[in-house]
């Protein structure tokens, strides 16, 4: 029973992550109709950003976090702008190949450039534990998981309540009425879409703190990204938390009964059985 | 009386909204009926629920005495149940010829498994609508009205016992609109039952045997043409008042 | 070009092709191998991504099945490489029609994502299987010379081809034109659709089986992330697109022209094939999304201007 408690709360601090790793996606999914299959490679690249703030400058990761977060946002910028920006009306098929290019292209040059050994970020406190009601909880896990939930919440926050959110939310809904209020499209994409790459950088420096990193973590991290995103539901920002705390829960299960090197199986096992039998998602309303 | 066609207490429903309500009808083999209503009645849907694109909640259809309502459409097609669409629904990337070529291949239980047969067939009745002239054409390249007579071919190429025509003149000149209904007469000669679904009065009342109102989903008059276009509650349903 | 003579003039390629372990040199000859096996991938996802119109993102699970019912066969229970294709080919096509019965109801993305789920959920499977190795994965026989799998893997791709070119003239592949280009009006005009499009699945599982067995007793070891190698499907289809998809030979002339250009772009900076082949896909996607088929029709006429258009399309 106390390890089914411990279990548990590793699994719910595990899927604020996982649902902050998920939020870029799905923004990015619902308002530029991109499926980005480069989304984990940009998770990578916030916790190598992390990483090197934190041992090149002594940095706090927590401090490193929103640097990587606005570095993550202006290549997302430039990624859109330049590049994504030329396909973005062709069919969607065109975006999951192009995405797919720029995730090799990524992955390489980190891989020359940051090496293939495993990393992780180890601030000082990294071995501290307090205990919840009998669960130890790791200190480094619980702020992850704050600052995952905090995320989450400014970006419901920005998206609802201000003006550029709402620009956003009109130009995903209908891109004509948005241009004829003065939305200039191009802009605004490139903008969401490095909102979608702060998030993921974001996730990735939280990542980096919590587990060990490498330059081929990124089409794994889609691929969980893409079952959360899915087992959730597209519709709102809301439901990605509540695919990741499911997923996290899951998978902290998983590896209690059937075995850790389960976890992948019902993971992706999952996703597709929301897929067929439920596409929309748990929480999302069937078509 | 030979009912190729018996719809019995059809419903459909869509989350709440009742798109057909209780619906009852006939059709006598080799007859043609005129299905007509205010837009929004439900009529693409009754056809849809007949040729298998979409499944009842309620009631059921018999075709030649067999139930069919629980088939899959394309059984339906194999059985002889031939449709065509309101939007245009053709096969974008292929030719004219070979989109009815499809129809030829697929639907006919005595018609050619071969390609070169079921284009000769295609190019038949590519000549029988009068669009055989486009035939070597990408079906995209059509404009509305040749695109009306290539689902006509398209269903036709079928070799239906039951055609189910949805708007086949929406948008034609008065010319068109003769050539359609002599077409479907020669159809109709053929042996073949159908249902049709128009707006254009005269050519609806000139062409069926029996004429069906719907509105709101309901059947709300039957009978032969003269009779229901006069009935009160079908010039309300159209018009909104009473006739003075 | 008639499609007799298109194919008397594959046959002549093929003919010459077959000579070339006499006289290429052993990289040329390893190159080849490679190529032929991505061709044919490339092609067997033409039939149900290309054909059918259906772009399945999960077709490196029959590759992966394909080289551990070989490697499972012959290191498990000793039999014979032919027996362990077969083995492999089996379990392909069981998989297809299992599992594409419940995911071929999924449209467009969609579909391509249940497809990749799955090709996730086989790698990890199939690193928790004792039989398969787990993660250790199994070490195969060693059958000497590349001749012989440079032989096997061009006779592969062109029985793939042959297979290819019978569904564009046939009764059969005709109905999987017509689910690609309208699946709701094919249905309605008596085409039996989910039965066509799982055997398109599974016709696509068997090629990619076999090349996969082929590939698994050339490099004599698979483990669970080679086999089911995820970037293989994003390859075969970037392929069968760059070459045409729904063309006879498009994608083996996609797939050749990729893995040449890659090829040739690595040996000038060594080892920088993959980002090559990453910058190369964005450009393909960019310049000429609907192939190079699509290309040489219109450059005729528009010259420069085809990749401009392109761009004008398709982006805001």
């Amino acid at each position: 029973m106390q390890l089914l408690w411990q279990i548990l709360v590793n699994g719910v601090l595990l899927g604020g992550l996982y649902a902050l790793m998920a939020l870029g996606l799905v923004l990015v999914w619902g308002v530029l109709n991109i499926v980005n299959l480069a989304h984990g490679a940009l998770i990578m690249l916030g916790a190598y950003a992390c990483y090197y703030l934190f041992t090149g400058f002594g940095l706090d990761p927590f401090a490193a976090l929103p640097v990587a977060m606005v570095l993550l946002f202006c290549l997302g910028y430039l990624i859109q702008r330049h590049v994504l920006n030329l396909v973005i009306r062709a069919p969607m098929f065109n975006t999951l190949l192009i995405t797919f290019g720029l995730e090799v292209v990524i992955t390489f040059l980190a891989q020359i450039t940051f090496s293939a050994d495993f990393r992780t970020v180890n601030p000082s406190y990294a071995g501290a534990n307090f205990v919840l009601l009998g669960a130890t909880v790791p200190l480094v896990r619980l702020l992850a998981f704050g600052v995952a939930l905090g995320l989450t919440f400014a970006l419901w926050l920005f998206l609802d309540h201000t003006g550029i959110g709402r620009a956003i939310r009109a130009t995903a809904q209908n891109l004509t009425a948005a241009r004829l209020y003065g939305v200039n499209p191009r802009r605004l994409y490139a903008l969401t879409f490095g909102i979608g790459a702060a998030l993921a950088g974001a996730a990735g420096a939280l990542y980096g703190v919590v587990s060990q990193i490498n330059p081929y973590i990124g089409s794994s991290l889609t691929g969980k990204s893409f079952a959360i995103a899915i087992i959730g539901g597209l519709e709102k920002s809301i439901y990605v938390l509540v695919g990741g705390l499911f997923l996290g829960i899951v998978e902290a299960l998983t590896a209690l009964y059937i075995g850790p090197t389960y976890t992948d199986v019902v993971s992706f096992g999952i996703l597709v059985l929301v897929l067929i039998v439920r596409p929309t998602g748990l929480l999302g309303r069937t078509a | 009386m030979d009912a190729i066609l018996e719809v019995r207490s059809l419903t459909k429903r869509f989350h709440g909204v009742v798109a057909i309500d209780n619906v009852t009808f006939t059709l006598e083999r080799n007859k043609i009926l005129g299905l007509i209503g205010p837009n929004g009645a439900g009529k693409t849907t009754l056809v849809s629920l007949v040729s298998g694109t979409l499944e009842p909640t309620n009631g059921s259809v018999l075709f030649e005495g067999a139930l069919i309502h629980q088939l899959p459409a394309y059984r339906r097609g194999l059985l002889g149940i031939a449709r065509t669409f309101q939007v245009m629904r053709p096969f974008p990337g292929l030719t004219v010829v070979d989109n009815v070529a499809v129809g030829a291949l697929f639907g006919a239980a005595n018609g050619s498994h071969k390609l070169s047969g079921a284009q000769e067939e295609a190019h038949r009745w590519l000549k029988f609508v009068g669009l055989d002239h486009r035939a070597a054409q990408r079906a995209d390249a059509l404009g509305g009205p040749d695109r009306k007579r290539l689902e006509l071919a398209k269903a036709l190429a079928m070799r239906p016992k039951l055609l189910l025509l949805d708007e086949v003149m929406a948008g034609l000149n008065h010319v068109e609109i003769e050539e359609v209904i002599s077409i479907i007469k020669k159809v109709r000669d053929q042996g073949i039952s159908i249902v049709v679904i128009e707006h254009v009065m005269k050519a609806i009342q000139s062409l069926s045997d029996q004429l069906l109102v719907l509105h709101h989903g309901e059947k709300i008059a039957e009978g032969k043409p003269e009779d229901v276009l006069s009935k009160d509650e079908v010039i309300t349903a159209y018009l909104g008042r009473k006739r003075s | 070009m008639k499609l007799g003579l298109k194919l008397a003039l594959a046959a002549l390629v093929v003919g010459l092709l077959a000579t070339v372990p006499w006289w290429g040199s052993p990289v040329m000859v390893q190159f080849g191998i490679n190529a032929l096996i991505l061709a044919t991938l490339a092609q067997s996802w033409n039939i149900i991504g290309g054909y059918t119109g259906y772009p399945s993102f999960g077709n490196s699970v029959f590759y992966g099945l394909g080289g551990y019912g070989v490697a499972i066969a012959m290191v498990q229970f000793h039999l014979p490489f032919a027996v362990g294709l077969l083995l492999g080919v089996f379990l392909a096509v069981l998989f297809a029609f299992l599992l594409g019965l419940p995911v071929l109801r999924l449209r467009g993305h969609y579909f391509a994502i249940a497809t990749l789920g799955l090709a996730e959920v086989m790698t990890a499977i199939v690193s928790n299987l004792e039989i398969a190795g787990r993660n250790v994965g199994l070490i195969l026989p060693l059958l000497k010379g590349d001749t012989v799998f440079f032989e096997l893997s061009l006779a592969l791709l062109a029985v793939t081809t042959i297979t290819v070119a019978w569904i564009s003239r046939s009764r059969f592949g005709f109905g999987l034109i017509a689910i690609r280009e309208n699946e709701e009006a094919a249905a309605v005009m008596a085409v039996n659709t989910t039965l066509y499009k799982i055997l398109a699945f599974a016709l696509c599982s068997a090629f990619a089986a076999i090349a996969g067995g082929i590939h698994a007793y050339w490099i004599t070891y698979l483990d669970p992330s080679s086999a089911f190698d995820i970037t293989l499907n994003v390859k075969m289809i970037i392929m069968a697109v760059f070459g045409g998809a729904g063309t006879i030979f498009g994608p083996v002339l996609g797939a050749f022209a990729l893995s040449a250009i890659s090829e040739i772009l690595a040996s000038k900076v060594t080892s920088l094939a993959s980002i090559f082949f990453g910058l190369v896909i964005v450009a393909a996607v960019v310049f000429m999304p609907r192939g190079f088929a699509d290309l040489v029709r219109r450059f005729r006429q528009q010259r420069w201007r085809y990749f401009q258009e392109n761009i004008k399309a398709h982006r805001v």
